[in-house]
């Protein structure tokens, strides 16, 4: 590809980053997350680690930083709380902003210190009062350099944090002049909390006579044919108790946990065999990245004479069509088999059990829920969220840019998504980045007895899986 | 008309236009798909009714029914029937298998699932039953469907008695998907182009482990599901049950036939002749109680019928309503050989005085040949005969093998053979039912032949005897 044609691709990527993010009220899922928020234990902070080959110019990249807040307006903003909840907080740009205060630069001496400082660094409560965002620019590794970057899940999920910086990084490695910026608006006047309470109720009582209407319609359906909504409410309750009660119990090798101590690790794999070994056993990428975790805690548990069959695992279930990177996703639990050896029969079975998921009408459970949950308290939000049974790991799948890219003239040589961990021993997320698979595990250090061993365990989890995907050939 | 719905037909032209052999699979579950219900029930619906169900056990198994309904353990209700099996004897209970399939389930096989099968097993592809129920549940009805293969529970047996214990999991959910590519390892089949078909919400996992998933008749929740995964869905129709309506309808129907011998032989004796007033009591016998039950007829090469007169007719038997079926087919100058024991049953009586059958004593060798010599007799004088080469009705549209009676009659009075293949009398009427329900019956008479002989009469049976496979495999348009 020319440098031209990388130029108006770059081009238009970037004018699109401009339309991202331009709802002022959060999402109910978002106000959940944020009024239910109890960092680190109930954390709603990803951090990206983003590998350079080289150590940028540091002006440079402060201006490139600069400019990517200028063109994504939601990095100048805040979130402004109702004084009562009677609406949903809102973004507004904070006049106080200095790019100082989010983007720093620090001198480590390999890539291990660095990754102990990223989660020192995710593990700090971020000032909700500011943008929530920050940027450290680590230097000094003998090879190469990394950035990262700390956002909070309200300003974007680990998928949107994922796409706005691969939309933001550029195709290649010399300076675009001319880059376009989001034309400037008049900053509006900052809403008061009491101004955002009022208004909301206002909204309210406004669709009271509606809603009112509608409660009373469904009184009256209920009333006229009772079999069918008890029926129907029975349905929905069973399919709720087996969300949560059916998957396996947390392993006892994955506890006690407390949330409160975060270890980094990073692995990473050719992309080509891990799809061959998804396609071999009828999967997705997304099944063959449980099984790769499932392969390696499998492994941890033999080493530490353990015999447990299954245990609780987190997936991203899209509730739209099933393959489709649709909008709307539900999290849920399967039951991640520990005893199946071979990978392409594992990855059939989490396959298997991940489209289980959708014969459940109560998938949606949360998302149905959190409009309702907002209008309380926000301990019972938080509540909420601790009684969602929390799966011994949590496993993510994001598309990363499909080529290397650069940011400020350094070439990207991985990025690796480290998400929080609301109850789960692991998170693991796992993105797609040019031709490499960059896996992040976040690890709760209270829960895991041999940190070093789940780390080898995992490096020939991720081994077992590229081999299965080679031993059939190139494709 | 073929009788399968316009998307089995789909289905079925997309196997065979699909990949052949044996290295591709054909996964069916069970209960709600290859038959209509459950097969447990049945077998649970018999404990109960020899009492062998105390009433703790019931209540026990009551609540675990419930409760698997409502989103507990729906497994644990299979494992409280396991464990109330403790003690008892494996070949007894497989013996009440064969005799549940027999008078229950074998009338539940749909037809649709019957011919999705069949087209597999013309593709050469290895059919398999993979269920959670046991093989005393599926082994009577793979054996009928010629299915091979079965993916099953096991339950523990010692000393020829069940233990209560199942041997490895219960094929339930991921497990039933774990036997299945468990299977397909041990027997070369490529999953990838493979096909299975599930109803049950928890056949998500099984039917994902194929290339080329179908939801069957599907329970609502892998409706749901089937519709968000993009897989095909097919609706079979159940065999017709018995309904209050239809028995209404037979009831009609039998006063209807004895209405109409009664009406017909008047007539012959005002006329003075009896066999007029026999062919004229056959068409009202018949006509008159399909018409009053509801059945019609669609009959592929009716000429053929005539051409060859007399002629041995010789039909495959699936139900009682083949006679009344045929009755109406030949209309007139033919009759029947039937066992003398069935003389006097009371589903033949009426029509034995209209068709005056040859009655065979089959305990005195010497005596049925003699019947058999005055039939010849009466077939060169022209009557024709219609004979069931099968002997007895099987319980299933399955063809059972041919007996060469009818064939030494042709060769002896030498008149042709007219083969006559009915499709779905058995549907319409069930083997041991006697409610007729209201359908069409498709017919199909095939080519006459002429000319037997005792040389090469084996080998001529056993072509024909394939030509009516092959016509039942794959309904002519």
């Amino acid at each position: 590809m020319s440098d031209s044609s990388m130029d108006t691709d770059d081009l238009a990527r970037w004018a699109s980053v401009t339309g991202w993010s331009a709802t002022p009220e959060l999402t109910p899922m978002q106000t959940l997350l944020w009024r239910a928020e109890r960092h680190p234990v109930q954390s709603s902070t990803s951090t990206v680690v983003i590998d350079l080959d080289r150590a940028p110019d540091w002006d440079r990249f402060v201006a490139a930083t600069e400019w990517g807040t200028r063109l994504v307006r939601r990095l100048r903003q805040r979130v402004v709380e109702p004084a009562v909840p009677t609406a949903a907080p809102t973004w507004a740009d904070d006049p106080t902003f200095d790019l100082a205060y989010h983007l720093r630069r620090e001198r480590v001496a390999d890539r291990e210190e660095m990754l102990v400082h990223a989660a020192q660094m995710a593990l700090r409560p971020f000032d909700r009062t500011r943008p929530l965002w920050e940027g450290v620019l680590f230097e000094g590794m003998p090879d190469g350099a990394a950035y990262v970057l700390k956002i909070h899940h309200a300003l974007a999920d680990p998928l949107g944090m994922v796409q706005l910086l691969s939309m933001l990084q550029s195709g290649r490695r010399d300076h675009t002049p001319r880059k376009p910026v989001h034309e400037e608006v008049d900053a509006l006047p900052e809403p008061g909390p009491v101004d955002l309470a009022v208004t909301g109720l206002r909204a309210d009582i406004a669709s009271l006579p509606a809603s009112t209407l509608a409660s009373a319609r469904r009184v009256g359906t209920a009333a006229a044919r009772p079999q069918v909504v008890l029926a129907s409410a029975l349905r929905y309750g069973a399919s709720v108790r087996r969300l949560l009660t059916r998957t396996a119990p947390p392993s006892p090798e994955l506890s006690p946990r407390t949330g409160r101590m975060w270890s980094f690790l990073t692995l990473h794999a050719p992309i080509d065999p891990m799809r061959e070994v998804a396609r071999l056993g009828g999967g997705t990428l997304d099944d063959a990245a449980v099984a790769l975790v499932l392969g390696g805690l499998r492994r941890y548990h033999a080493r530490r004479g353990s015999t447990v069959a299954e245990i609780p695992v987190g997936v991203r279930v899209s509730l739209d069509r099933a393959d489709d990177l649709g909008n709307r996703f539900a999290g849920a639990l399967i039951s991640g088999p520990l005893a199946i050896e071979d990978p392409v029969d594992r990855v059939a079975a989490v396959r298997g059990e991940v489209l289980s998921l959708h014969t459940e009408r109560a998938l949606e459970v949360l998302d149905a829920a959190a409009p309702l949950m907002n209008r309380m308290p926000s301990f019972v939000g938080a509540s909420a969220l601790r009684t969602a049974a929390a799966p011994d790991a949590f496993v993510l799948t994001l598309p990363g840019p499909p080529r290397r890219r650069y940011m400020a003239g350094a070439q990207v040589q991985g990025m690796y998504v480290l998400g929080p961990l609301p109850g789960a021993a692991l998170t693991v997320c796992l993105v797609t980045c040019g031709d490499t698979a960059c896996i992040g595990v976040n690890v709760d250090g209270s829960a895991v007895a041999d940190l070093v061993a789940l780390e080898e365990c995992l490096a020939e989890g991720v081994e077992e899986m590229v081999s299965a995907g080679q031993a059939v050939g190139p494709m | 008309m073929s009788g399968l719905s316009a998307a089995v037909t789909e289905a079925i032209e997309a196997i065979e236009a699909g990949p052949q052999g044996p290295a591709v699979g054909a996964f069916f579950d069970l209960d709600g798909t290859l038959v209509a219900g459950y097969t447990a029930a049945t077998f649970y619906g018999d404990r109960l009714k020899g009492r062998d169900v105390s009433p703790a056990e019931f209540l026990r198994t009551v609540v675990t029914a419930v409760d698997g309904e409502l989103g507990g353990d729906p497994t644990r209700i299979a494992h409280v029937a396991f464990a109330a099996m403790r003690g008892e004897s494996e070949e007894a209970f497989a013996d009440l298998g064969e005799r549940l399939f027999r008078s229950k389930i074998a009338g539940t096989i749909r037809r649709e699932s019957r011919a999705l099968v069949m087209a597999h097993q013309r593709a050469g592809h290895t059919v398999a039953v993979a269920s959670a129920a046991t093989k005393y549940q599926i082994a009577p009805v793979a054996r009928d469907l010629g299915v091979e293969h079965l993916v099953c529970t096991r339950l523990v047996v010692e000393d020829g008695q069940f233990t209560g214990a199942t041997d490895g999991p219960m094929l339930w959910g991921r497990h039933k998907a774990s036997g299945v590519r468990t299977f397909a390892r041990e027997h070369a089949v490529d999953l990838a182009r493979s096909y299975a078909y599930g109803n049950g919400y928890e056949d998500v996992a099984f039917l994902s482990s194929v290339g080329h998933p179908t939801a069957l008749n599907p329970h609502r929740d892998l409706r749901a599901a089937a519709a968000r995964l993009g897989w095909p869905v097919l609706d079979l129709s159940d065999p017709v049950g018995g309904s209050l309506i239809a028995a209404g309808r037979t009831a009609a129907a039998l006063a209807g036939m004895n209405a109409g011998v009664g009406l017909g032989l008047a007539y012959g004796m005002a006329r003075g002749d009896l066999k007029e007033g026999r062919n004229a009591a056959i068409r009202l016998a018949t006509q008159l109680p399909m018409a009053l039950a509801g059945v019609s007829m669609d009959v592929l090469h009716q000429e053929r019928l005539w051409t060859h007169r007399p002629a041995i007719f010789v039909a495959n038997h699936q139900s009682a309503l083949d006679i009344p079926v045929l009755g109406r087919l030949l209309e007139r100058d033919f009759t029947i050989v039937a066992k003398k024991e069935a003389r006097w049953d009371p589903r033949a009586v009426v029509g034995s005085v209209v068709i005056d059958p040859a009655w065979i004593d089959r305990s005195d060798s010497a005596s049925a040949r003699a019947t058999l010599d005055g039939v010849v007799e009466r077939i060169r004088s022209g009557t024709s005969l219609m004979i069931f080469p099968e002997g007895t009705r099987s319980a299933t549209p399955v063809l059972g093998p041919f007996r060469k009676g009818a064939f030494h009659l042709a060769a002896q009075a030498g008149v042709p053979v007219v083969p006559i293949v009915l499709r779905n009398t058995g549907e319409l009427m069930r083997r041991s039912s006697l409610v007729l329900n209201p359908g069409v019956v498709d017919v199909c008479v095939l080519e006459p032949e002429t000319d037997w002989s005792v040389d090469d009469m084996s080998e001529r049976i056993a072509a024909l005897r394939a030509k009516f496979e092959e016509t039942l495999a794959r309904w002519p348009k």
